[in-house]
């Protein structure tokens, strides 16, 4: 895996543009009215993609393990899911990261009902004994695993319950649970709609929570000039959302809705100001793996070892064999690619 | 051909079967033909039942697991026959109350089971409740639809008469009417019961702790297919289990349909 | 039956029944016992459904979600009437079949539905297939066992008196089994059809991104307990719709047999 696409850069290097007659049709898997797919509506809207000579067919899914086991069955090519599901489907599926979509640290929480939150964040002792409800396997289990650690609660002094994040909604709503782990925007509905707080978000408990941008590694062997162009679109696109405030909340609004979101413009702009993105430079930076591994190799092996412990998988699989940066350098190496990527109008 | 040598024949034909499918299965899986991403090869299956079994897996052991689900489909299943059957006796018997109730029966019979989840949680919480009232609603709606049928099946002459010699309402009851709907009435608990079953999976999607739809629910988290066929293996077996139990109640309850 | 009714005071206490339903609904939602935000009233929730059918929620009107739901179960439904009906036929005239695919089958019976769901997603992805298969395998048993039952049941004089005439297995089933167990057929395709959309629905709660069931969904997480009841309204009536064609088709088919 790890020769993937160094044996193929040389051959591609500067060939990028040059196929951009023809449009190739790309598969994106993301789920709705989530931050970091924000720039796909972007993108889509802007003509971006056709730019480059894509022509993306989407598929959403509720939540990452259902699309991660799509991929088994190539149902997408390239899309962004979160850091847990990621490193599931390196191990399953042979998934390679290929870029992050955003830092998520904030917008994965651990959230209580409006009652009991400041009990709970005055003395989180007391959340011993409790039962937590959330989505096994996502990256909330990991945000509350890392807030259980930091007050010195381990797992077993906690009753957990996993369900969906629509049904964690419901069963806080209603005050049939107290304690739930949510992402964002859910938990902006659950902090509007019904009064609840965030006690603990993964920043508060100082884990690294990234998003994952994944690719199938037979597309990648395949197409990897695709990929790099997949990249430079998202990058693109990011880039003009950092500058165009005003007109990013105002498609955001139109994504959320239609994904079934409807949260206020305040929660709205929280998503930008508290969500990091990196563009061309800060994805190779933190990917970068020159002396002791990346900073990405770091994070992504910390979620495969909550996972180990968690039990979904029997070792935690080597960072080198799943996250590679060499698609982003692709976009780097190509002059006319990485100017579309920093574009930021 | 006696019923006996057709039973043989059946018993036969059915192990040879399964014989041949589990071979081509071991042979499917070991040469490649089938695919271990989309289907889990036995030894992939052993290891997960053996997991399950041993260590535990989703919370719990299997036992636990599958004595929990069974325990939420007996309250379920008890529940609605309790409702159901004498509702739908009631219905088939007397024309008012029919009318009464069965336009509202109308309107929530189509509503799937599952679709009382979202409800069953901001009414009754994440505790077994909330799973026993979907699978309540999955078994209410054939056994009141059998019992209503039951009671209509019976030969009207036959009520006539028994009236015209001026027997007792209590005795009519006892004599006639239940005897004459148990059939059907035991038709309708078997659909209830498999229809129980079939809903206990979403059922436990609820927050379950331990329960096999808990645990089938896991292994799709864990994209685990060899734990889920191991799950689904179980489900089938505690099914099959109880529909035995609920025929051996049946031939007691109706000793005079002996074959 | 019992007590005669015009028919006059039947549609009045009808009516008084599902008065009495909408009453107490209403009474519930009123009354403090349940928070509003958990059980709208019947004009909060009948509003909400007219508003679902105008302005589109999570990218569609209610009538496209309900189409898109639709496109699904048909496509689930035929193939399940069209492998299971032959099936069920086949299964009925030849001993060796019936040995082949009943323990496989039985086996099956108990097995949820949406307990396919993963394997569906593994299988299919996001095509067309995953829902096909989870509507498949909630509708496929009931025409396989009417299909069988209906062959099984035909009266022995006629199989013995095609077989003197030298008819072949072909024309055995098609000209002699088939004609003599259509009601058996359609009663199943009834009930086939009714499971196939709760499965649908099922599947739809779970993983898709249309139809009512993602509709239910997407109303939960927002905390809109009127939307999840309008899906369950929807979901009622064309279950119901789907049942009373199904039925009149039934009703038709006893007429013409001058039953």
């Amino acid at each position: 895996m790890k020769t993937v696409g160094k044996a193929l850069i040389g051959v591609l290097t500067g060939a990028a543009f040059g196929a951009q007659a023809q449009v190739a049709e790309i598969k994106v898997s993301y789920q709705p009215a989530l931050y970091w797919a924000l720039p796909f509506h972007v993108a889509s809207e802007k003509g971006w993609w056709a730019e480059v000579g894509l022509k993306p067919v989407f598929s959403t899914f509720p939540a990452g393990v259902p699309q991660i086991a799509a991929s088994a069955s190539k149902s997408w090519d390239v899309g962004g899911t979160g850091s847990v599901p990621a490193v599931l489907g390196a191990v399953r599926y042979n998934l390679l990261t290929v870029g992050l979509t955003n830092d998520e640290s904030v917008g994965n929480a651990l959230l209580a009902t409006g009652a009991k939150a400041a009990g709970f964040m005055n003395n989180p002792q007391s959340i011993r004994g409790q039962t937590i409800v959330l989505t096994a396997n996502s990256t909330g289990d990991y945000a509350v695993q890392s807030c259980l650690a930091k007050w010195g609660l381990k797992k077993s002094d906690v009753t957990i319950k996993s369900m969906g994040q629509a049904e964690i909604i419901s069963a806080m709503s209603s005050n049939n649970a107290d304690l739930g782990g949510l992402w964002a925007p859910n938990i902006y509905t659950m902090e509007e709609k019904a009064g609840a707080k965030v006690i603990c978000s993964g920043k508060d408990a100082g884990a690294i929570v990234p998003g994952a941008l994944v690719v199938r590694a037979d597309y990648a062997k395949e197409q990897p000039q695709n990929v790099a162009k997949f990249l430079a679109v998202y990058l693109r696109a990011w880039k003009w959302m950092s500058t165009h405030r005003a007109e990013s909340v105002a498609m955001m609004k139109k994504f959320y809705e239609v994904g079934g979101v409807t949260i206020s413009e305040a929660s709205m702009n929280k998503e930008f100001d508290t969500r990091p993105v990196y563009d061309l430079a800060g994805q190779l930076k933190v990917m970068n793996r020159s002396g002791a591994g990346s900073d990405v190799d770091k994070w992504m092996t910390q979620i495969g070892e909550f996972m180990k412990a968690a039990g979904t998988m029997p070792e935690v699989p080597q960072a080198s064999r799943y996250i590679t940066d060499d698609f982003l350098k692709m976009v780097e190496r190509d002059p006319k690619l990485k100017a579309f990527a920093n574009q930021s109008n | 051909m006696t019923a006996g040598a057709d039973r043989r024949f059946r018993l036969a034909i059915g192990t040879a079967t399964v014989l041949a499918l589990a071979a081509i299965w071991g042979v499917g899986s070991a040469g490649q033909w089938i695919a271990p991403i989309y289907f889990p090869p036995p030894g992939e299956v052993w290891t997960a039942f053996v997991q399950v079994a041993v260590q535990g897996y989703a919370d719990g052991m299997l036992h636990q697991h599958f004595l929990h689900s069974c325990l939420l489909v007996l309250y379920g299943f008890v529940a609605a026959v309790a409702v159901g059957v004498p509702l739908g006796m009631l219905m088939g018997w007397s024309r008012r109350a029919e009318a009464i109730l069965n336009p509202a029966f109308l309107l929530l019979r189509p509503i799937p089971p599952l679709a009382w989840i979202p409800l069953a949680i901001v009414w009754l919480g994440l505790g077994d409740a909330a799973k026993v009232l979907v699978i309540w609603f999955a078994a209410f709606v054939p056994s009141v639809i059998n019992s209503y049928a039951g009671v209509r099946s019976i030969e009207p002459h036959l009520l006539e008469a028994a009236r015209s010699l001026g027997i007792p309402r209590a005795m009519l009851l006892r004599e006639v009417l239940f005897p004459g709907a148990l059939p059907l009435v035991f038709t309708g608990l078997r659909l209830s019961l498999q229809a129980c079953w079939t809903t206990l999976v979403a059922g436990e999607l609820i927050g379950a702790i331990t329960g096999l739809g808990h645990l089938l629910y896991q292994g799709g988290l864990d994209i685990y297919p060899a734990m889920i066929l191991v799950g689904m293996v179980a489900v089938a077996l505690a099914g099959g289990l109880m529909t035995a139990l609920l025929t051996l109640l049946e031939a007691r309850a109706m000793p005079w349909r002996g074959r | 039956m019992h007590d005669r009714l015009s028919r006059r005071s039947f549609i009045a206490l009808s009516a008084l029944g599902l008065g009495g339903f909408f009453a107490l609904w209403a009474l519930l939602a009123a009354s403090a016992l349940v928070p509003k935000l958990f059980l709208p009233s019947p004009v909060a929730v009948a509003e909400r459904f007219a508003e679902l059918t105008q302005q589109p929620f999570v990218g569609y009107t209610l009538q496209q979600h309900l189409l898109s739901s639709f496109g699904r179960f048909g496509a689930g439904f035929a193939l399940a009437a069209l492998i299971g009906v032959p099936l069920g036929l086949a299964m009925g005239w030849f001993r060796w079949l019936d040995g082949v695919v009943s323990p496989l089958f039985d086996a099956l019976r108990f097995v949820a539905p949406i307990a396919w769901v993963p394997f569906a997603a593994l299988w299919f992805g996001t095509g067309i297939g995953g829902p096909i298969l989870i509507i498949f395998s909630g509708a496929f048993p009931p025409c396989v066992i009417n299909a069988y039952r209906g062959a099984k049941y035909v009266e022995p004089r006629f199989v013995e008196a095609a077989q003197t005439l030298g008819a072949s297995h072909w024309r055995m089933i098609t000209e002699v089994l088939l004609p003599a167990s259509v009601p058996s057929i359609v009663a199943g395709l009834r009930i086939s059809a009714g499971l196939g959309w709760q499965s649908l629905v099922g599947a739809e709660l779970i993983v898709a991104s249309s139809g009512v069931g993602y509709l239910m969904v997407k109303g939960q997480s927002n905390i809109s307990t009127a939307t999840v009841m309008s899906g369950m309204v929807a979901i009622g009536i064309v279950g119901f719709a789907i049942d009373l064609l199904l039925r009149s088709l039934e009703a038709r088919i006893h007429r013409k047999r001058g039953r």
